[in-house]
């Protein structure tokens, strides 16, 4: 898998435009008795790779059917750039998309199936070749899909999906299926569009594939926001304290608002407050410091915590209350 | 090009890139071999030719406009359901997602195709029975006016036959249900209505298609032209409401 599009051709533009901010407003969806989004608001910006999270079930693709209308939404709306998907000027060199990993009829051929979307969406039948060729499947470009593998089909779809050289890319679980060389590919792929003022959105289930990629991760549980902001900031939200009587200090940090657990016989883990702020409890409560350092957790245990056990709470990163 | 041309020129291509037509294609060769069998081989109950004796049974021989709205309603029915059930009317709708304009397409399609297959079926009849007349004491006796209203009157049919079933494909998406619900309206439903109101059998379709190829004259062929567009109409509106309303997936 190339993924190279630093040699493309533009399409009937002479470079892809900035990017565009994806806005979700007070979504909430139900089918039935059954609400799937509650309330759900959150926003992706251009210039950064945003991670969608959640288990299975958790709304991240209804959010991005409603996003690119496909469903609707009983309350809110979703923008793209300020405006619906359906009011978009251009929605094929607006938005690529990848959405369901085997959208093929199989009896078509690779090429075929990207012809038809080129012809739909109005674009030049020359971008069908560079695409091809970027993701890699040039050589199959004449083969039946249904003999595709589900990595090759999920290559089809990016390769859709950038058709129209779009400045917004919107994808539901794009690695699925893929080969290391191809989600190493893959990652190459969305950090340079990124890097170029792109809006990237994607959703997985694989953490170490947002862990290496997300600059921003937005998590869902049970159709509800858990947490959104930068992951840096998500993973280094604790602070980690080793002090010379932690009981002191542990009473001291509850009172001020912190969330606190023993690690060990002298050492605290202090969510809410941010580190300086502990060092000045300490401070104050007059208790010795031997080690005051942020406590970085993996994106696995801080999803496991969001999504199993509550959320861990900070003040300076943007983290929604789970209404209840 | 303008972008209602390119989406049907994009529909017209899923058809063309399947096997689909050329499976219905091979019906149509299968009918029109079966009718020239039944030339050769065929007699009436007497042992006699007399089914293509004169000019009217060669007529009601080769007028293929019934068979047409029937096979090409279920060409309609398979070719829009199968999108829903392959998921490629995903990118269809992301591309036009005022999806009304992708449905019309889509119906525009399938109207040039089942039209397509009814003036193939109708022509590869008209030339089974002009094949083998020969072998028979009687000679081709329908005129060139008389072919050239049944090749049309199959292609009108066939293309609203197919609009039909592409109305029910919308509105069913699953194209099990869509060939059931297209085998209902056009070839189970009729006789029931016509037995419910005796006055209707000159309005259901298989007689309006006859009245076009000029077998039938219940009623005026204009008015049988109007009424199959309706009966196509009706369900292909229905199917452009349920898709405008309904969640795509």
């Amino acid at each position: 898998m190339t993924m190279t599009d630093t040699q493309r051709r533009p399409v009937s533009r002479t470079a892809a435009g900035p990017g565009l901010t994806i806005q979700i407003e007070h979504v909430t969806k139900r089918y039935g008795r059954n609400t799937v989004l509650h309330d759900l608001s959150f926003s992706v910006e251009p210039g950064r790779v945003t991670g969608f999270l959640g288990p299975n079930g958790s709304g991240k693709s209804t959010t991005m059917k409603i996003l690119l209308d496909l469903a609707a939404a009983d309350q809110g709306r979703a923008t793209i750039g300020g405006r619906r998907y359906r009011d978009l000027a251009d929605p094929a060199r607006t938005v690529g998309v990848v959405l369901e990993p085997n959208a093929f009829h199989p009896a078509r051929s690779a090429r075929k199936h990207l012809e038809i979307l080129t012809d739909t969406a109005g674009l030049p039948a020359t971008r069908v070749r560079e695409v091809l060729e970027m993701v890699g499947l040039a050589s199959a470009a004449d083969r039946r899909v249904g003999a595709f593998s589900l990595g090759m089909k999920q290559r089809l779809s990016l390769a859709g999906a950038l058709l129209g050289d779009p400045p917004v890319l919107v994808l539901d679980e794009p690695g699925n299926g893929l080969d290391p060389q191809g989600i190493r590919a893959l990652r190459d792929l969305l950090r340079r569009r990124a890097d170029a003022g792109h809006t990237v959105f994607l959703s997985s289930h694989l953490l170490s594939e947002i862990e290496h990629l997300a600059d921003e991760v937005v998590v869902l549980n049970e159709g509800r926001p858990v947490t959104s902001g930068p992951l840096l900031d998500l993973q280094a939200a604790a602070t980690r304290v080793r002090c010379a009587d932690p009981n002191v200090l542990a009473d001291a940090l509850r009172t001020a608002g912190a969330l606190v657990e023993r690690s060990g016989a002298d050492a605290l883990i202090v969510r809410g407050v941010a580190m300086d702020v502990v060092g000045e409890i300490a401070l104050a409560e007059g208790v010795p410091l031997h080690e005051l350092a942020a406590d970085t957790s993996s994106l696995e245990e801080l999803f496991l915590g969001w999504t199993g056990q509550g959320s861990p709470m900070r003040a300076d990163v943007k983290t929604e209350e789970v209404a209840s | 090009m303008k972008p209602w041309l390119r989406l049907i020129r994009a529909e017209v291509r899923k058809l063309t890139s399947t096997r689909i037509v050329w499976g219905f294609l091979l019906v149509l060769v299968g009918i029109s071999a079966l009718t020239g069998i039944a030339v050769v081989w065929g007699t009436d109950m007497d042992g006699s030719k007399a089914f293509v004796s004169t000019e009217a049974d060669q007529r009601s021989l080769m007028a293929f406009a019934a068979n047409a709205l029937m096979g090409a309603g279920l060409f309609g029915a398979i070719a829009v359901a199968r999108e829903y059930g392959h998921g490629t009317v995903v990118p269809t709708f992301l591309a036009a997602p005022r999806r009304h304009r992708a449905v019309l397409a889509q119906y525009a399609a399938v109207f040039l195709g089942g039209g397509a297959l009814g003036l193939v079926g109708a022509g590869l009849t008209v030339t089974a029975v002009a094949v083998t007349l020969p072998t028979t004491e009687y000679g081709f006796m329908v005129s060139i006016s008389g072919v050239v209203t049944i090749l049309v009157a199959a292609a009108i049919a066939g293309g609203a036959g197919a609009v039909l079933g592409a109305g029910i494909g919308a509105l069913v998406r699953n194209t099990g249900g869509a060939v059931t619900g297209a085998v209902l309206a056009l070839i189970i439903a009729p006789p029931l209505i016509v037995q419910l109101a005796s006055g209707a059998a000159s309005w259901v379709p298989q007689t309006l298609a006859n009245v076009l190829s000029g077998v039938a004259q219940d009623v005026s062929r204009p008015a049988a032209a109007a009424a199959l567009v309706l009966w196509a109409g009706v369900p292909a509106l229905v199917g452009i409401v349920a898709v405008q309303r309904r969640d795509v997936v």
